[in-house]
């Protein structure tokens, strides 16, 4: 064996110059590239030696020789490309500094296409839309440099346009025959399409028969896809391929983890973490996993739901509620009943959530689904008032019937759009309103052609491009359910699930051409934003102006003002709005009635801030009304019902005053899930409503239970007298 | 009347707790707003000593307060109050001392910040230490209070800190919460109508985690408690470490007629007969885990019952 590879050096003697090494590791002549890269070791250049230790995985070794070759020929820009571009990789990626070397290269040669292409990939791993100039400036520099159009291509892929994935894919295989990553490309579209795919990938296998990287890369764009178990089998096929890519096992874990494959999962990520794969996906997915060990999960036909063993007691009487009332809604809605149970995950740690969520596209992102499991924060997870969780929950839920449905074959715009629709179709009180961003893009003409929708997702442009393109298809879907109605809805997802594309299904079901359609969708999302927008700078006088007049104590004047705001823009619910303005102005008026309504107005308009509910609820309490404090409080209960013990404890007061004893139950109940210090009035609170619904039994079982907190608690003991009392009576 | 309980026996029991609402003596309390040092944190010391001062002002039993705030937070001055206490306190009595405001802690020494010269932790123990009052509180709610612990703990005081240590320096919310303790009567857990140290602590302590979870922010201050006076400081007072013990027993605040009922002869015998059937549930309560729960359950529900009805003798 030792004689075998010295005669393999010798050959690799001949070729060893790094381009010929990475010519034979593309080939799949591992050895004979490895001998080649060792011989590159011993040269007497450290740029040589760098790409022998770089071409050995050796990246400690490599940055060293690296940098000595920087010192030696600093105005070399082809060492620091070459370093950067080690630094890129999934391995080590550290594209920060990847990024400052490619930037000193074109410092040195300033059309460097290796540099406008280290560049361009760095910026490709953050789904920044610079990427593709940077990779067009590459070609500009170098009209043969295939990774460029390999780049473009994918890039393309993953905003789903395959025709130009598929032209520059073809462009780069022109180029060489050999393109790998071309030829991935034009598999992966084949398999997007639900088409065979192995002409290309016999085309692969001809040049290296073991090139896993092009299963990772499909399976890439079948994760982008959200076609989440396919992705997981061509991980599998890529580490078949080639054991050493820890790359791909790294992402197969996470793909385990996403769809609740825990334990395998922890095993290929230990592993690819034992031998030295640390990047940031890794390691957090492994911490994630460590914390789970924190996590109850609670079981029933339908739902398994994962809660943080510090709230799972409080949150469980919801969010299971919740998901079952959600199941049951859209079982009806969409016609269907889901195979198997769903999964829900509660992160308290947004840290946690976030690892969930790495790797893929937007900002932002409040909960995320993986086939049937669902992932998102707890509401303790986000500042009071800044996350409405059930709304959350409905809107991922949406997601899993969509792709259940769709078998997974639904462009985003679509199942985002319907998701969003069904936010609001729940509660109009739900959903996201029109921010002052979406308001700028209005004004701006900056919102997609429907055709080309998922861009807006997947490479936004400018900053709020994500959350306008959630809002343009949550609207389109609203349109049309409004004009063709909810059937058309559901006929457009099951001809996406037929693989039908964006102009095909919008042609068939809603008889337009996209063009037409989007004329048409514009015109009618004119007609309800178009004051809004128009008046979004007399707005922003006004609201100022009302704050100052009411800081001046000129309440009438400051009223009028904040109406004229109000009506303006009455989508604005966040600080500084005008209904918690006009309810300030109002109650300094003495006028209770008037402030109560107005902060009504701000609920009604999907206003969510605790603080402000709390008032409502209370002057609805002091009018006379305490149906409508009970319905404010619940308003709460789906945004913070967390670390608040004198929510439950108000909230069940209410109910129980208006004889709704279940709900005062539930709501006593979570007080004592809050582990309280004044645990005997919590019990006591249980006892009697326990009594109330005619449980003396139960009555009985919490009494002991506060009185045993508290043996000297006079209410407890009051009651305990009457049921002795009652017993005498009634035995 | 006295009592007679074995207090080696008892711990954080609701016999024991029961204590200080019917304790004899007076109470002493200082408490002193520091200097703010800007506006905003003048206004809030000042205010929640106000606060404090009207709480303890309306409660129950003989109180002599003394609240020091605004140009009055002087060390002369605050030397004087504790002097004043020093000579007036008896061993019955209770004392309790609330620092609120800024502190600083230089690795050795604790200063509480005042107009003009500053007090440190040596100092304020030493007045503390020539009073006579066989209960002590010290409740230091500044920031870098942790550092004031080792110099302030000593036999029968309890001291409670902001902090749990004399780096955690950033200004704090505890003595908002500690001040809130003192009239929501929720923090009154075992509902003897009287509010502990021990129960105003947990109270303080669990609203002050709050307020940094439901921020989103680091919490920048641990609440501390030490009552044992040669123990290790403890933020989860309990059995587990024979924290809380004297906490419990210090009466802050009396919110019933607890303390009325005492005073009445016609009563003494009743409540007596009331402390024996606490002593019993305690008893009981120790036993739960050698008991069969069923067994447990009668014999609790037998005396709760009874204390009952004598509760309302009682209250007759």
């Amino acid at each position: 064996m030792r004689l075998f590879f010295a005669v393999l050096i010798t050959a690799a003697g001949l070729a060893a110059n790094p381009d010929q090494c990475r010519s034979l590791e593309k080939h799949g002549k591992k050895p004979e590239a490895r001998a080649c890269f060792l011989q590159l070791t011993r040269s007497g250049d450290p740029f040589m030696r760098a790409e022998g230790h770089y071409g050995l995985r050796a990246y400690k070794a490599a940055n060293d020789q690296f940098r000595l070759a920087v010192q030696q020929q600093p105005k070399n820009p082809d060492i620091r490309v070459r370093w950067g571009r080690m630094l890129v990789e999934p391995f080590n990626r550290n594209t920060k500094d990847a990024a400052d070397l490619f930037s000193e290269a074109l410092e040195i040669k300033k059309d460097h296409a290796g540099a406008l292409m280290g560049l361009a990939l760095a910026a490709s791993g953050s789904f920044e839309a610079k990427a593709e100039e940077l990779a067009r400036k590459a070609l500009e520099a170098d009209p043969k440099n295939i990774e460029a159009h390999e780049l473009i291509a994918s890039m393309a892929l993953e905003d789903s346009n395959t025709k130009k994935a598929v032209e520059e894919a073809d462009a780069a295989i022109k180029i060489s025959p050999e393109a790998l990553d071309a030829l991935a490309i034009r598999a992966a579209v084949e398999i997007i399409a639900d088409r065979p795919a192995e002409e290309w990938l016999k085309r692969i296998y001809q040049v290296n028969p073991g090139y896993g990287e092009a299963h990772l890369l499909i399976g890439h764009h079948l994760v982008l896809n959200r076609r989440y178990d396919e992705a997981i089998a061509h991980f599998r096929q890529a580490i078949k391929l080639d054991p050493e890519n820890l790359h791909a096992q790294s992402q197969l874990g996470i793909q385990l983890m996403r769809t609740g494959q825990d334990q395998e999962a922890l095993r290929l990520l230990n592993d690819a973490h034992d031998r030295g794969f640390r990047e940031a996906s890794t390691t957090n997915s492994l911490k994630l996993l460590d914390s789970l060990r924190n996590f109850l999960t609670f079981k029933t036909d339908t739902t398994v739901v994962k809660l943080h063993k510090k709230e799972a007691a409080l949150l469980r009487v919801y969010m299971e509620e919740e998901l079952r009332k959600c199941i049951r809604t859209f079982e009806k809605k969409y016609k269907m009943k889901l195979p198997r149970p769903v999964q829900l995950e509660v992160y308290p740690d947004h840290e946690d959530f976030a690892v969930r969520t790495m790797g893929m596209p937007g900002v932002g992102i409040l909960g995320v689904t993986f086939g049937d499991v669902v992932a998102m924060d707890s509401p303790s997870g986000r500042p009071p008032g800044s996350f409405h969780w059930a709304s959350t929950l409905w809107h991922e839920m949406s997601h899993v019937f969509v792709l259940v449905a769709t078998k997974h074959r639904v462009p985003r715009w679509f199942t985002e759009g319907l998701a969003v629709h069904e936010e609001t179709a729940t509660n109009p009180e739900w959903g996201d309103r029109l921010t002052p961003s979406i308001l700028a893009a209005l004004r701006d003409k900056k919102l997609l052609p429907v055709a080309e929708l998922d861009r807006g997702f997947i490479r936004p442009k400018y900053e709020a491009q994500v959350v306008v393109s959630y809002f343009q298809a949550g609207k389109i879907c609203d349109y049309i359910n409004e004009k063709w109605g909810y059937d058309t809805l559901l006929a457009m997802m099951h001809s996406f699930g037929a693989r039908k594309t964006t102009p095909e299904v919008i042609e068939l079901h809603l008889k337009l051409k996209p063009e037409e359609f989007d004329k048409q969708f514009l015109a009618w999302l004119d007609g309800h934003t178009k004051k809004t927008v128009d008046g979004f700078g007399d707005w922003t006088k006004k609201i100022k102006q009302a704050t100052q007049l009411k800081r001046e104590n000129k309440l009438d004047e400051a009223v009028k003002l904040a109406v004229e705001a109000r009506d303006l823009y009455p989508d604005y619910i966040e600080a500084a709005n005008a209904y918690e303005l006009l309810a300030d102005a109002y109650e300094a008026k003495k006028d209770k009635k008037s402030a109560a309504a107005e902060l009504l107005k701000y609920a009604k308009m999907g206003g969510r801030d605790p603080k402000a509910l709390k008032r409502l609820s209370q002057m609805q309490e002091e009018l006379g009304d305490p149906r409508g404090a009970a319905a404010t409080l619940a308003r709460i209960n789906y945004v913070y019902p967390v670390n608040d013990e004198p929510l439950h404890r108000r909230f069940g007061d209410l109910l129980f005053n208006l004889k709704d004893y279940s709900g005062a139950l539930r709501e006593y109940s979570a007080v004592l899930a809050m582990s309280p210090l004044d645990r005997a009035s919590a019990h006591h609170n249980v006892a009697r409503t326990h009594l109330a619904m005619g449980d003396r039994a139960k009555a009985e079982d919490s009494l002991l239970e506060a009185l045993e907190a508290a043996p000297n608690y006079r209410p407890a003991q009051k009651l305990l007298l009457e049921l002795e009392a009652q017993k005498k009576e009634k035995p | 009347m006295g009592y007679r309980l074995d207090m080696g026996r008892l711990k954080n029991t609701v016999a024991l707790a029961l204590l200080p609402a019917l304790a004899q003596g007076a109470a002493h309390f200082v408490t002193v707003a520091g200097l703010g040092g800007e506006a905003e944190y003048e206004q809030r010391f000042t205010s929640l000593a106000k606060e404090a001062d009207k709480i303890l002002r309306g409660s129950g039993g003989d109180n002599r307060i003394h609240t020091l705030s605004g140009p009055d937070a002087t060390r002369e001055k605050l030397s004087g109050a504790l002097a004043a206490v020093a000579k007036e306190a008896k061993p019955d009595d209770q004392f309790a001392l609330l620092l609120i405001g800024h502190g600083s802690f230089d690795g050795s020494d604790y200063k509480f910040n005042l107009k003009g010269p500053d007090v440190t932790a040596i100092e304020l123990a030493a007045m503390c230490d020539r009073i006579q009052a066989g209960k002590q509180l010290v409740v230091n709610a500044t920031s870098a209070s942790g550092g004031s612990l080792h110099a302030l703990q000593r036999a029968n005081r309890a001291v409670i800190t902001a902090t749990k240590s004399g780096t955690e320096k950033n200004a704090t919310v505890f003595a908002r919460y500690w001040v809130e303790a003192l009239r929501d009567p929720n923090a009154d857990t075992d509902k003897n109508e009287a509010i502990s140290a021990l129960e105003a602590y947990r109270f303080a302590d669990q609203k002050t985690t709050n307020f940094y979870e439901t921020a989103k922010r680091l919490a920048t201050e641990h609440p501390m408690l030490e009552d044992t006076g040669n123990g290790e400081a403890t933020r989860t007072p309990g059995k587990d470490n024979d924290q809380g013990m004297l906490a419990a027993r210090i009466a802050v605040v009396r919110i019933g007629a607890a303390q009325k009922a005492a005073a009445d002869p016609a009563k003494r015998e009743l409540l007596a007969k009331k402390e024996a059937l606490e002593v019993e549930i305690d008893a009981l309560k120790r036993d739960k885990a050698a008991m069969p729960t069923a067994e447990y359950r009668k014999k609790l529900a037998s005396l709760l019952l009874g204390l009952a009805k004598l509760q309302e003798e009682i209250d007759k």
